[in-house]
């Protein structure tokens, strides 16, 4: 981040410093995003819970989602599973500490893990590929009628939220959707996978960047221009650990950057509304791609010590939103790991969708969403020469994986036909060993199993009802 | 294996959205009918002579209920529970808007039934509220059935909180392999 050009580098101090004296005078600010995430509006007390209920709130009315954490939500999800017995559900709810490992929470662990990804109208269908083939299992919703993000179709509808300082007609679906989410919900940002994304971010794995640009006042101009991408420079802290202000960071035109035309208005800058590429949140590096948000729109409001909030908001693919949440790793562990139940959220994305209409199947493709960022200042150059998004070859494997489960969740929701787990899929991953075998069987071995193997010759693992 | 068959069946289509009405048998003439009883309200029967399963039939009924929707231009349709007096030995579902939400509850999905046994002129009726053991005569001497609902189609957002609503299109999706008409 530090080779800029001394021309780049100088034209942009000057441009900055500018920024502050000369009212006509091209003006260039940047900015380093410091934290990103869903702009969900958490309504709960930390200090507060009732029963399994984690901090019920005027968001949701029951606090988060608790799938795969107590037994009897276990049983409840698996009691919809028509081939498994009632016994059966009470066994894998309950599974004897004798089991796969010794530690209860270990056994827990992979037998809920395994269980949950067979949950299809038969034992043969793995559920992450195929969610639609799978009972809906129920989500809670958020019932606030506060929420933040835009008004992205111009209409004021029923179910749209009112923004925080009064606006109405808010189309943040997502949040509705998913807001009730455990890792998603959380106070000032401590969901769990609010955390660890932004761990990452700050680790390295990932920098977006913004540069907002004009020829006028920088608090006031109808003719700016704002830019946002990946940078490949990692994220500089200070000495106490926060994000440091005033590094430079390189700007690529990835197919993950955009230029928007914005109006800036008493300071707060606002885009026009199009289709913005940029990266979304990851926490492994095989998540990394385009957020894409259709017809989307970026404001950015400058705070008073020079840091700003941003907000970026637009459509996006149900499909991506899915395959970001799942295939990280597998559905299992992270739906076990994380409280959460991706049947459920796929059936309520699908379920709120509003954006993205496709005629030909008569269903809405997209939903709207808004993302929070914090913003430090920074200086944003363009690279000497133009670069693409670096390849961390040593994770090739991991985005093929992922690519490959994606696509056969695609190709499932797209024909209706249940489709088998991809070779190269961590859904066939082994975690501490135990692999899971049709029927949702977690099995002692050791490699990935493949499509066809005949699991019932494998050493079962599942508890005996 | 199912599994395999159905990837040779994925291989000859093409990426397409799925075409929901090859992908079930059509139905022989008189099995399935449906008439408009008020605005956006209409009947559903599903009738035939071999009886299969509970399940298999309420599920085609359910199927088709979600398709009726479909081509009405709506997203979800309300289930209306067919309760005669006394009827009461299951509870009426009530919405709790604070709870979880669905897309579906087949729990709810819950028809009534008539049938009638030994080429009897008779018909016998079972209602899933009464708290009667569903149809007590040995299946093999049922010799003609009905499963019958009322539905109202809803077009916009769909009302997530109410028990007996049932989104079409995810509906669809879930049954359209499991289904085929019956005989």
């Amino acid at each position: 981040m530090f080779n800029c050009t001394l021309k780049v580098c100088s034209v942009a101090v000057m441009a900055a410093a500018g920024a502050h004296t000369a009212a006509a005078a091209h003006w260039v600010r940047g900015y380093v995003v410091a934290f990103y995430e869903p702009a969900f509006r958490y309504g709960g007390r930390a200090d507060y819970s009732r029963g399994t209920e984690v901090e019920p709130g005027v968001d949701c009315p029951h606090g988060s989602a608790i799938h795969f954490a107590v037994p009897a939500q276990v049983a409840k999800s698996l009691s919809l599973v028509h081939w498994r017995t009632k016994e059966e559900v009470e066994a894998i709810a309950n599974p004897p500490a004798d089991g796969v490992v010794r530690d209860p929470a270990g056994v827990y662990f992979h037998t809920w893990r395994a269980a949950s990804a067979y949950r299809g109208y038969n034992r043969e269908i793995e559920t992450y590929i195929n969610p639609f083939a799978a009972e809906d299992p129920g989500q809670p919703e958020v019932t606030s009628r506060i929420g933040e993000g835009f008004n992205l179709d111009g209409k004021i509808k029923p179910e749209d939220f009112v923004s925080p300082d009064g606006e109405k007609g808010i189309d943040n679906q997502l949040y509705r959707a998913w807001g009730c989410d455990a890792p998603w919900r959380g106070n000032n940002g401590n969901g769990t996978l609010v955390l660890r994304s932004n761990d990452k971010m700050l680790e390295g794995l990932y920098t977006i960047v913004i540069r907002v640009s004009g020829s006028k006042d920088p608090m006031n101009d109808d003719d700016a221009t704002l830019e946002i991408g990946y940078s490949p420079d990692q994220i500089m802290k200070d000495a106490r650990g926060n994000v440091g202000s005033d590094y430079s960071y390189r700007i690529l035109h990835s197919d993950q950057y955009t230029r928007l035309k914005a109006r800036v208005k008493d300071g707060v800058v606002e885009t026009e509304q199009a289709d913005i590429h940029m990266p979304q949140i990851a926490w492994f590096y095989n998540q990394l791609r385009d957020a894409f948000f259709r017809d989307g729109k970026i404001r950015v409001s400058v705070n008073s010590d020079g840091t700003a909030v941003g907000l970026v908001g637009g459509y996006r693919d149900w499909r991506d939103l899915y395959a970001q949440n799942v295939y990280a790793q597998s559905g299992g562990v992270q739906g076990v790991r994380e409280h959460e139940d991706h049947v459920a959220l796929y059936y309520a994305l699908r379920r709120h969708a509003d954006g993205m209409f496709n005629a030909k199947t008569g269903r809405y493709g997209g939903i709207s969403s808004a993302y929070r960022m914090k913003l430090t200042p920074a200086f944003v150059v363009d690279p000497d020469k133009a670069m693409a998004i670096p390849v961390r070859e040593s994770e090739a494997r991991g985005k093929e994986s992922y690519d490959a489960t994606m696509a056969a969740m695609i190709k499932a929701a797209e024909t209706l036909v249940p489709q088998e787990v991809p070779p190269a899929s961590r859904e066939l991953a082994a975690t501490d060993g135990i692999e899971i075998g049709r029927g949702g069987v977690p099995i002692r071995g050791k490699g990935r199993l493949r499509p066809g193997d005949d699991n019932a010759k494998a050493t079962p693992a599942a508890p005996k009802p | 294996m199912k599994l395999g068959i159905a990837l040779g069946i994925v291989v000859c289509f093409s990426l397409a959205a799925a075409d929901t009405n090859e992908m079930v048998p059509p139905a022989g003439p008189g099995v399935f009918t449906s008439k408009q009883v008020g605005t956006g309200a209409f009947k559903l029967v599903v009738a035939g002579h071999t009886f299969t399963s509970r399940g298999d039939i309420e599920k085609y009924l359910a199927y088709r209920a979600a398709r009726l929707t479909i081509e009405q231009e709506a997203e979800w349709f309300t289930f209306k529970e067919d309760r005669e007096k006394g009827d009461s030995a299951e509870p009426v579902p009530v919405r709790d808007p604070e709870g979880q939400r669905y897309s579906f509850r087949m729990k709810y999905f819950r028809p009534v039934w008539r049938y009638k046994v030994n080429e009897s002129a008779a018909w016998t009726r079972w209602s899933p509220f009464s708290g009667a053991a569903f149809i007590s005569a040995d299946p093999k001497t049922i010799t003609g059935f009905e499963v019958s609902a009322e539905i109202v189609v809803h077009k916009g957002p769909m009302d997530d909180a109410d028990p007996l609503a049932f989104e079409a299109h995810a509906l669809s999706d879930l049954l359209v392999n499991q289904v085929s008409p019956p005989k």
